[in-house]
């Protein structure tokens, strides 16, 4: 699923760039140096010890289940990676250290709020929208279902509720926008977190905290804060000893990802034509391209000229 | 309100030349008062400075874990959970394989050491991005050796939940670490130790699995007052334990032995462990293997001898989980007498003589039935007195 979708993007992006790009300029496209320094959060992902406390603030924060405490002590669910699902904003993973077998690296996952997201350039009424704050925020009342966010965040950050039949949402960290709204309130996770692993504050300090973190323990940390660039930049930050694609984060370039989903999303209103020309080449491509195994990108892909 | 406190840090530097020394010189970065002062009006009188460790601090003095104190009870955050008890002294003694004090210390300044509390903040958390909040700092102390150690990140190895009524109490011994956090370790079957100075009778066997196993000895029994570096060096190696006198584990259970009779330990040779039949005329085995001492004689310490009878320990009501062998007893049952249940003949209960009058109209002759084979009984001992089971000769121990 992961694959489909991130080569489906592919062959978007590919697609933008040697069929439209030149319809588009790229000065229509939103720029990140423009945008307002927000918050974010730092990661330091030495410190962290699995706990999935994280987790636990996070599920009960939004009610997403309602396990006691005690059963986040189970360790056993590190054997199989898990990721991001509509009732799971945020997921603790371990990555064996094979310098040390008795301290292995915990990641938490969770929405990383781009600073120029695209999941919200690629949704066509605007339900996802980054705040003032640095929050990537979704508004169930505004989105029509279509996921397109999930194509494109480069991520795989949003979840649906293919579950609910009636009313079914698009799911992922809120940045719990409602309590950081409050003076001092501090996301749920970050508030829980027992090492202190995480650090809420202005994404500006952050990046030089962290910098200075690296400056003052080189043999410990990567020199990489992962957010600092990638996909144009990333309101949650982290900090390694490990190279972040040991540790299964996607190797992103610093170009923001909108400047290609956007092209194409407002090539549709303009050009109206030459997408759908484009959407049904893709289709066309993907299957012939994929054969058996496409079933899935093929759909959606057919689903987006419908 | 930023701008109005750096100013009166400016000012408070400027005006009090003695402070001025340590003080930032105006214009160059000076950081946020709180970094030093407790208060955010310092005065000349009181400068309300923080004890706290101040950027290029000295290493902390150097101090014996002996001198440390035993326990803290950290109950600055507790809400969900009961304070935490913390065993300083314990862990005092364990960073002495380390780097001292300052191995959780850190950035101590010269003077008194400081607790955690001392610089990190309580509340607000996060009000200082470049240091963990008080909650964060203490597990980052706690779990930055136990992640590694023991592999224990459970909350429960530190905390206990709040429960109405549930108290704060220190565990009897801060050194036993054998019985509150070693994992579990399988103890050698036995020790077998010369002593070179005892001419003649070198040897002394522990048989240190029955000491455990059977004997139902706790690990700190014997293991008092040990530290992780008794028996580690620091890369968690195990090495033999040292004592300052072998003697001083034995003399707390066998003191008059130690005391008075040598060969009580020390042999010509290796010795065989304890052997129940032996030692008292009782065979233990197929029904009373897995039993361990204590269940027949419960007192502590000094065994008492047992009467053999069934009903010294199993109650009168009590039925056989599996057939006897009721031959022990120099009676063998034939096979219809094995069939019936202890009570149809015992009508007293287990211990009591069997009445033959319950079915039979006479008395029947049982004489027949008798084993050859001498009941496997010792005498009931005359008295109560307790019978010193590992006192007395060589060869009442060991023949
Ligand atoms: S990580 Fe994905 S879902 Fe989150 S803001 Fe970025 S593009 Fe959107
Ligand atoms: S910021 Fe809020 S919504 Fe996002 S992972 Fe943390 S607790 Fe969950
Ligand atoms: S609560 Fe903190 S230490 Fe625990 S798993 Fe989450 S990030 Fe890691």
């Amino acid at each position: 699923m992961d694959l489909n979708r991130r080569r489906f993007l592919q062959f978007l992006g590919a697609g933008a760039v040697g069929g439209i790009s030149t319809a588009v300029t790229p000065a229509e496209a939103s720029s990140v140096e423009n945008i307002s320094d927000g918050y974010g959060v730092l990661v330091d992902t030495t410190e962290c010890i699995g706990c999935r406390k994280c987790e636990f603030a996070c599920n009960r924060e939004h009610h997403l289940t309602d396990l006691p405490l005690e059963r986040y002590e189970d360790t056993s669910v590190f054997e199989t990676e898990r990721w991001l699902q509509a009732n799971a904003y945020t997921v603790v993973n371990r990555h064996p250290n094979p310098e040390n077998a008795a301290k292995p690296t915990f990641v938490k996952s969770q929405c990383l709020h781009c600073l120029d997201p695209a999941c919200a350039s690629a949704c066509l009424v605007g339900a996802l929208q980054r705040q003032e704050n640095g929050a990537v925020t979704y508004d169930a009342w505004k989105c029509m279902g279509c996921r397109y966010c999930m194509v494109a965040c480069p991520f795989q950050v949003p979840a649906y509720e293919y579950g609910n039949a009636l009313t079914p949402q698009v799911r992922k960290c809120t940045f719990c926008a409602s309590r950081t709204a409050q003076e001092g309130g501090l996301p749920a996770c970050v508030e829980m977190c027992p090492q202190n692993c995480l650090t809420y504050g202005k994404r500006s300090e952050l990046l030089a905290l962290a910098h200075e973190k690296i400056a003052g323990n080189p043999e410990l940390y990567q020199d990489h804060v992962y957010g600092e660039s990638e996909a144009g930049g990333t309101s949650w930050l982290y900090l390694a000893a490990r190279p972040f694609t040991e540790l299964k984060f996607q190797d992103i370039g610093p170009e923001p990802i909108p400047h290609l989903t956007e092209t194409i999303q407002h090539s549709i209103f303009k050009f109206g034509a030459l997408p759908l020309m484009l959407y049904g080449m893709l289709g066309a491509v993907m299957r012939i391209a994929k054969g058996g195994h496409g079933r899935h990108a093929e759909t959606t892909a057919e689903e987006e000229v419908s | 309100m930023k701008y109005l406190i750096v100013i009166a840090c400016v000012i408070t530097a400027s005006a009090f030349p003695s402070a001025a020394q340590e003080h930032p010189a105006a214009g160059a970065e000076v950081p946020a008062c709180i970094t030093c002062h407790v208060s955010e009006n310092p005065t000349e009188q009181d400068a309300a400075l923080k004890a706290c460790p101040r950027p290029n601090a000295e290493a902390a003095p150097a101090h014996e874990s002996s001198e440390s104190p035993d326990f803290f009870i950290l109950d600055k955050l507790s809400d969900i959970y009961v304070p935490v008890v913390f065993p300083h002294k314990l862990h005092a003694s364990m960073t002495e394989m380390g780097i001292g004090c300052e191995q959780c210390h850190h950035n101590n300044p010269p003077g008194p050491i400081l607790g955690c509390s001392a610089c990190h903040e309580t509340k607000p958390e996060q009000a200082n991005l470049k240091q963990p909040a008080l909650k964060g700092a203490y597990h980052r102390q706690c779990l930055g050796c136990h992640r590694e150690w023991d592999h224990e990140t459970d909350c429960v190895v530190c905390h206990a939940k709040r429960e109405p009524g549930h108290p704060v109490a220190l565990p009897a011994d801060s050194t036993d670490i054998m019985g509150m956090l070693h994992p579990n370790i399988e103890e050698p079957d036995i020790k077998v130790y010369k002593a070179e100075d005892m001419e003649g009778t070198p040897f002394v066997s522990f048989h240190h699995r029955e000491h455990v196993q059977l004997f139902g000895l706790k690990c700190t029994a014997c293991h008092q007052r040990e530290n992780c570096s008794s028996c580690h060096n620091s890369e968690q190696q195990a090495l033999p334990r040292e004592r300052e006198d072998p003697h001083q584990d034995c003399v707390r259970c066998h003191t008059e032995q130690v005391n008075n009779d040598c060969t009580f330990c020390h042999a010509e040779t290796e010795r065989p462990g304890f052997n129940h039949e032996q030692r008292t005329g009782f065979v233990l085995s197929t029904f009373h293997e897995g039993v361990t001492c204590t269940q027949c004689h419960p007192q502590k310490g000094a065994f008492t001898g047992q009467k053999p009878e069934c009903n010294a320990c199993h109650a009168a009501d009590w039925v056989p989980t599996k057939p006897i062998d009721h031959a022990v007893t120099g009676v063998a049952l034939d096979e219809t007498h094995a069939q019936l249940g202890c009570v149809d003949c015992h009508t007293g209960g287990i211990g009591t003589p069997a009445v033959c009058e319950a079915c039979h109209d006479e008395k029947p002759d049982i004489s027949k039935w008798s084993t050859n084979a001498a009941p496997v009984r010792v005498p009931a001992p005359e008295t109560s007195a307790p019978v010193e089971e590992h006192k007395g000769t060589g060869a009442k121990r060991y023949d």
